[in-house]
């Protein structure tokens, strides 16, 4: 029992972070049709920033952070945007998800041309240590990782829905054709979304990379698993992949423990098919209307 | 008449890529009245519509809205200069509520308290939208959607409402309480153009017809005077007189 709770606790941990890179997977593709397949690569391009801040002007990890946070704006959000998003969108949804792919391999292989294709150590973001209670023990960067990642869905729900510039970037979500009627700035909604979705992959590497050291293909597992946490949440709902998130995170940590380690990975694909076969829209999701 | 146009529009070609729907239309809105276009399928309607709120770009011809050009503005400068829009079918946000809804109606005035001002103001005249103030949009019924729809297109309160076909979908009891909120606009200053398939209808609460045909306006005349038109009635009201035999592919769809 006591494991199991220890296992519970740390896969809700690292499906937390999980679900912040599928809740910005989502929120591109409500409001702008993006469906980036660099998602992955979108979480591991900040790990090496920070290092490099860390490296090249000594900074202290958070200051790395604070970095990472304003270049990831930059390029994976403003630049990513503007230099890939607008241009490709045009063509059709498609088009821009092979981009993306294409993105997603470039910024592989040129981190694996500047840093080289060792795994580096990464300094860890939060205070380390064990909590006991009774026979459970959790350490107590798991609980830090669940608090962090909880208040900054609070914080991102409530500038959704309690702020008027996030009730216009759902409005651009729900129906971008009358957001405009209404003299709504649509390109701009859609901007802050990348901004937003920028800040999430950079919490998401500051948390993740300590665990996953930093590599250059860091990003094929945990773009998988953002994709995957986004579908079995239902794609049309910020809550879903966060459900998502954290189901695959515990899936993954049990089934490893107690069914197979070498097929862990096969676990999250299995509730994928299963979310596919029987609830296509997603746990949380609700059907989408095709419109002409 | 031409003193009191609210909207003209010459010689106006607008359309889809290379699919052309408007071939130069010219016409006029009275300011203070309610003007229905009427005309089969594809003859334009609501491309003319979608026009004027700058959606399409006209590629030839003149628009102008109480005298000054409009073509090309962005649909905020549009809003500021008193148009506003309320599209064919299903436009609200879902999601959001009724509140909320209206709130994004107003999102170009800036102003808070202003915007508040003017959410209660719209509530107060659709006080069923009051009652339902925190509700989603997507749990009204079709009526009120409607409703809310309109207020919302109220709230920068506009001189020149354009409204595309608001009886679709709607019941007949509904129809009418639509059709008289319209008529209680027009009183309080509000002119609107419209276009409607129930054309009988429509053209019952209008001051004005104007008939398009293949993208042109086929004539334009008082609505009581239009409706009375044999030729019209065979066209586009649909039945009741004799002489409509075989004339009436354009109105079956």
């Amino acid at each position: 029992m006591a494991e199991f709770v220890q296992l519970l606790v740390s896969g809700l941990a690292t499906g937390a972070i999980y679900a912040l890179a599928a809740m910005g997977f989502t929120l591109l593709w409500q409001t702008s049709q993006t469906i980036n397949f660099a998602q992955g690569e979108f979480v591991m391009l900040p790990a090496f920033i920070m290092l490099s801040a860390i490296k090249l002007f000594g900074l202290p990890l958070y200051a790395a952070f604070g970095v990472s946070l304003l270049v990831s704006a930059l390029l994976l959000g403003f630049g990513f945007k503007r230099l890939l998003v607008d241009p490709m969108i045009r063509h059709g949804v498609l088009p821009l998800v092979i981009a993306t792919i294409a993105l997603g391999i470039f910024l592989k292989e040129g981190v694996k041309l500047v840093y080289g294709a060792e795994a580096l150590p990464f300094p860890e973001a939060l205070p380390q240590g064990i909590w006991r209670f009774a026979s459970v023990s959790v350490t107590v960067n798991d609980i830090g990782v669940l608090l962090l990642v909880f208040a900054m869905v609070l914080a991102l729900q409530g500038f959704l829905s309690r702020t008027t510039t996030g009730r216009a970037m759902q409005a651009v979500a729900q129906n971008p054709d009358t957001a405009r009627i209404l003299g709504i700035d649509v390109p701009r909604m859609i901007t802050y979304t990348f901004l937003v979705n920028a800040a999430l992959v950079s919490v998401a590497a500051l948390l993740i990379t300590p665990v996953y050291l930093a590599k250059f293909d860091n990003g094929e597992s945990i773009g998988l698993i953002a994709f995957i946490a986004a579908i079995v949440g239902g794609f049309n709902q910020i809550r879903g992949a966060l459900v998502g998130g954290l189901l695959i995170g515990v899936i993954d940590n049990l089934s490893g423990a107690y069914i197979s380690a070498a097929y862990r990975e096969a676990f999250p694909l299995l509730l994928l098919i299963a979310v596919i076969l029987f609830r296509p829209q997603g746990l949380l999701g609700r059907a989408e209307e095709r419109r002409v | 008449m031409a003193t009191d146009s609210i909207l003209t529009l010459a010689g106006v070609v607008a359309g889809y890529g290379k699919l052309t729907v408007l071939n130069g239309v010219d016409l006029r809105v009275a300011e203070g009245s309610i003007t229905t276009m009427i005309g089969p399928n594809g003859a334009g309607k609501s491309t003319v519509l979608k026009t004027v709120f700058g959606l399409l770009r006209p590629t030839a011809g003149e628009i102008r809205f109480r005298g000054q050009a409009i073509a090309g503005l962005s649909q905020r400068a549009l809003l500021s200069l008193g148009l506003a829009y309320v599209p064919q079918g299903r436009n609200l946000f879902p999601e959001l509520t009724v509140r909320h809804n209206l709130e994004l109606g107003g999102i170009t005035l800036g102003d808070r308290k202003r915007l508040e001002r003017r959410i209660d103001a719209v509530m107060g005249r659709f006080p069923r939208l009051l009652e339902r103030a925190d509700a989603q949009a997507s749990t009204l019924s079709g009526g009120e959607q409607k409703m809310l729809e309109i207020g919302r297109a109220l709230l920068l309160e506009p001189t020149l409402l354009l409204i595309d076909e608001p009886s679709i979908g709607l019941a007949p009891k509904l129809v009418g309480e639509v059709f008289a909120i319209l008529r209680e606009l027009r009183e309080s200053g509000v002119t609107i153009l419209m276009v409607e398939q129930n054309a009988k209808a429509a053209l019952a609460v209008s001051d004005d017809a104007l008939v398009l045909e293949q993208g042109c306006l086929a004539f334009a005349a008082p609505a009581a005077e239009t409706l009375e038109d044999p030729k019209v009635h065979a066209l586009f009201l649909g039945g009741g007189l004799e002489d409509g035999a075989g004339g009436n592919s354009a109105q079956a769809e």
